[in-house]
């Protein structure tokens, strides 16, 4: 048995929305039997960017809002591996907008989970993109990364979770985990994960979550549909939960696999010279 | 250079049959061609190219087009000569244009011997020494359109520069066979329109010949597609890039290499992502490269120095164009090594290597890949704009140097042997072995953070000061691991100049019909000082078949320069 990096107890402020988070990741990798090497956590910029720390797993700290070019640049190096990325809502919606747009039209078969608490806690309770109207002086008006999702027509998995609801929350990484290792794509499930210090929505989003599930007419399926449903919710005050978009076909839609197809993945190429010296050989060749 | 064509005298057009008196030969000739971009300038000089390396002649092109896709003036000149050359030379033996502008910029610098062949359809040239055809209308007719008016102008300049007419064919059937059927038939025509034209005008046939050169067996590349297989060939099969010129042929080519191994290429969304993309594909254990130039290499800064301090190993290739800001995409400027030798908030190892000719962007890019991964730390390699693209006759690449060192790698294999895995481990050669995630039994974690030797962030003082000791001393270690100097021209030259890119293929001339040996100047790639007097025998003996006759001895008379002057343009590998 090598002895590798143990875990080292998490930063986060008693009550945080994340220790919900990091418990459901433990409980959905152990439900899937992931073996540890196998599994990646890249981890952003924030207190949530931290979570690799606090359990055993290849965690890699990446850069403010740089953490799914990373993520996607490990998946398609080896597709072996389950890769999931987590941070927070400014790391992926301020900093990291650019690449999380185009994480769902790339498609690769990675888990990105963003823990969303409306606020920059780390730097002590700035206004973050998702930050409603009032919080702390802001005038700008709230992204909503779901809605947004919605709108990329990709065959992503998209969800939405609570911390304070800890089951489904488990239920849910654990089907996003599986949508990723059958090849179909990327995953996006945002977590609402209140800061108890600088914004403790706790109370409030519980009375406000409204799990679309329960609805007439739900079909994850159906994008339009699910528009309906989505925005008549938010029209209603309510704050949507649940699954909120999984393809209906099962195809292996994910970029690694319509890259690769079998293929092993660049970190797993051969790329001695002797073996390959024929097939350069013939490419150097093709030079007059 | 001079050559004894430079010097005749200027030759009266309509002074008789061409016959009459015997044609100029030319042993280092440039032809230029200019008109509005997608006049099909960068075709005359291609087909041009490919004949003049049918007649075993050294070949240099290099462009002048405008940052746009159509219009705006566009030239590209082609030198060809009997002895090596590596740029372009300043005076033009004959001009082709299509338009007015073509011929207002070319005729400055048109040898007094020179000649202008242009397109009259459109307008009229008042000169002595120039004869007008208007192709676009003698090719539109029969040919319905055009746009073969190109092809009919290389028909014309065969005729005026005497080509032998069966390998002036074969050249269009080589450059058009991909395209078949129509294409090909077009084109032909085309061409025998413009060599009846000009056989048919008096003054044009036979005006010049082009001797005859012995540069067989060798190739016809640009840097970027030096670059692109080099990468290949080191066992690169993870790249991802964001299309900036100069820099954008290394993705291209390498979206046509690299899926028959197994690798693959990605177009970004920016260069944050490009550069970080590769760190992910590394930091899974695969070989990576992006490349960029200037405005991207700023945006990419931070992703390099994060790889530097969480020791991951990539490999940037930075296309110089001229700076600051979005500067002058399509023109040459080596800028960019002020901004490479201090890059990043902070102190981290980096190597940065500058290649001088296509060959060196083969060999060094393998090195840099193998330089990156064995000491785990962000290589650079710094070319120029007219390095990137202008084509030149290049010596094949070798292979037989080529290998691929994966430093202290671990695999699978290996795990058995360990007690523990930590991946910023301190070791003697002070490199720690590496696991790539997948790695059965182990796991690790990586961070740009300050860390500690399992990669847990850290703010100890005493950890702080051994971690950075650590990776710096990585630039000294690596000392003998970097490529050595290598010396161009007159060993017995009494003034050197020290260069890389672009004008270290200047500053050197080539010695068959250069001035005598003490005003020939030599010139060096700059190393570390440390291997500016090294000789490796296995590579001098290779490069010494090279057609720049290049070796990597530096001659007695540079070496009191050399301690002087290598550390500044080494500087990130001789800070410590």
């Amino acid at each position: 048995m090598v002895q590798s990096a143990k875990p080292v107890p998490p930063i986060w402020c008693p009550g945080c929305g994340d220790f919900s988070l990091l418990a459901a990741v433990k409980k959905a990798a152990a439900n899937l039997k992931i073996p540890t090497h196998d599994l990646v956590l890249v981890g952003g910029i924030g207190c949530s960017g931290s979570i690799h720390n606090f359990l055993e797993v290849n965690g890699i700290h990446a850069l403010h809002g740089r953490l799914l070019a990373q993520a996607v640049g490990v998946k398609l190096a080896n597709p072996g591996l389950t890769v999931v990325a987590a941070g927070g809502d400014g790391d992926g919606y301020a900093i990291g907008m650019g690449h999380f747009m185009h994480a769902f039209k790339k498609n690769a078969s990675i888990l990105y989970i963003v823990m969303n608490n409306e606020t920059y806690g780390l730097t002590k309770g700035q206004p973050s993109p998702t930050s409603q109207i009032g919080f702390e002086g802001n005038v700008e008006a709230p992204f909503d990364a779901v809605l947004s999702a919605l709108s990329i027509p990709a065959p992503n998995f998209i969800a939405r979770t609570f911390s304070g609801d800890p089951k489904t929350m488990t239920t849910v990484l654990e089907e996003a985990i599986r949508f990723n290792h059958e090849g179909r794509g990327f995953a996006f499930v945002e977590d609402l994960s209140p800061c108890v210090t600088y914004n403790d929505t706790y109370k409030l989003w519980r009375e406000k979550v409204l799990d679309l599930s329960k609805l007439p007419g739900y079909d994850p399926t159906d994008r339009k549909t699910m528009f309906r449903l989505y925005l008549e919710t938010i029209e209603s005050g309510k704050i949507p939960i649940g699954v909120m978009h999984r393809p209906r076909e099962v195809v292996k839609a994910g970029l690694e696999a319509k890259l690769l197809g079998e293929l092993a993945g660049p970190a797993r190429a051969e790329i001695e010279v002797a073996p390959n010296l024929a097939a350069y050989e013939k490419l150097l060749a093709g030079l007059a | 250079m001079t050559t004894p064509a430079a010097h005749s005298p200027p030759l009266p057009v309509g002074s008789g049959p061409a016959e009459t008196r015997p044609p100029l030969e030319l042993t280092d000739l440039s032809v230029m061609i200019g008109g509005q971009g997608g006049d099909g300038t960068l075709t005359v000089s291609d087909l041009l190219g490919r004949y003049f390396r049918k007649c075993g002649l050294y070949v240099y092109t290099s462009r002048n087009v405008l940052s746009r896709i159509r219009g705006g003036h566009a030239d590209a000149s082609v030198r060809a000569a009997r002895d090596p050359i590596s740029a372009v030379k300043p005076e033009v033996d004959v001009l082709v244009a299509f338009d007015n502008e073509a011929v207002d910029m070319g005729r400055a610098e048109l040898a007094a011997h020179g000649f202008i062949i242009y397109d009259s359809t459109a307008f009229h040239v008042d000169l002595p020494n120039a004869a007008g055809f208007p192709f676009a209308t003698l090719v539109g007719g029969p040919l319905g359109q055009p746009i073969f008016k190109n092809t009919a102008a290389y028909g014309a300049l065969s005729v005026l520069l005497g080509f032998d007419g069966a390998k002036t064919r074969e050249v269009i059937e080589e450059r058009f066979k991909r395209r078949g059927g129509e294409a090909l038939e077009k084109n032909l025509k085309a061409l025998e329109i413009g060599r009846k034209a000009a056989l048919e005008a008096t003054g044009v046939a036979g005006r010049f010949s082009v001797a005859e050169g012995d540069a067989h067996n060798l190739i016809l590349t640009t840097g970027n597609q030096a670059v692109a297989l080099g990468f290949v060939v080191a066992g690169g099969r993870f790249f991802a890039g964001y299309p900036i010129t100069p820099a954008t042929e290394v993705m291209e080519y390498l979206q046509r290499y690299l899926p028959a191994f197994g690798g693959v290429v990605r177009q970004a969304e920016d260069e944050l992502a490009a550069v970080n993309m590769v760190i992910g594909a590394a930091y899974a254990g695969a070989r990576v490269m992006t490349s960029t130039s200037g405005p991207g290499l700023s945006l990419m800064t931070e992703g390099i120095g994060h790889a530097g301090t969480a020791e991951i190993p990539i490999v940037v290739a930075d296309c110089a164009r001229v700076g600051p800001s979005t500067g002058q995409p399509t023109r040459h400027e080596q800028s960019d090594l002020s901004h490479l030798a201090n890059l990043g908030h902070g102190e981290y190892p980096r190597f940065i290597l500058a290649p001088a000719n296509p060959e060196d962007c083969f060999d060094l890019t393998i090195e840099a890949l193998n330089l990156a991964e064995k000491w785990r730390a962000p290589v650079i390699l710094l070319l120029d704009q007219a390095l990137c693209q202008n084509t030149t006759t290049s010596a094949r690449f070798d292979l037989k140097h080529a290998r691929v060192d994966r430093g202290k790698r671990l695999g699978a294999g290996d795990v058995a042997t360990l007690t523990e895995y930590k991946a910023y481990k301190f070791t003697e050669d002070g490199i720690s072995p590496y696991a790539p995630p997948g790695t059965p039994g182990l796991w690790a974690e990586i961070t740009g953070n300050e860390h500690d030797e399992w990669g847990h962030v850290s703010v100890n003082a005493t950890n702080r000061v051994r971690m950075m000791k650590k990776r710096m001393e990585k630039m000294t270690r690596a000392r003998d691991d970097l490529p050595a100097t290598r010396f161009f021209g007159d060993p017995d030259a009494k003034i050197g100049f020290v260069g890389y890119g672009s004008p270290r293929a200047r500053s050197w001339r080539p010695s068959r019909s250069s001035p005598p040996a003490a005003s020939r100047p030599g010139t060096f790639r700059p190393a570390h000082s440390s291997r500016c007097r090294s000789t490796r025998s296995s590579r001098s003996s290779a490069r010494s078949t090279s057609p720049t006759s290049s070796s990597t001895t530096t001659p007695a008379s540079l070496r009191g320069s050399c301690a002087s002057t290598c550390p500044r343009t080494t500087r990130s590998s001789a800070r410590s």
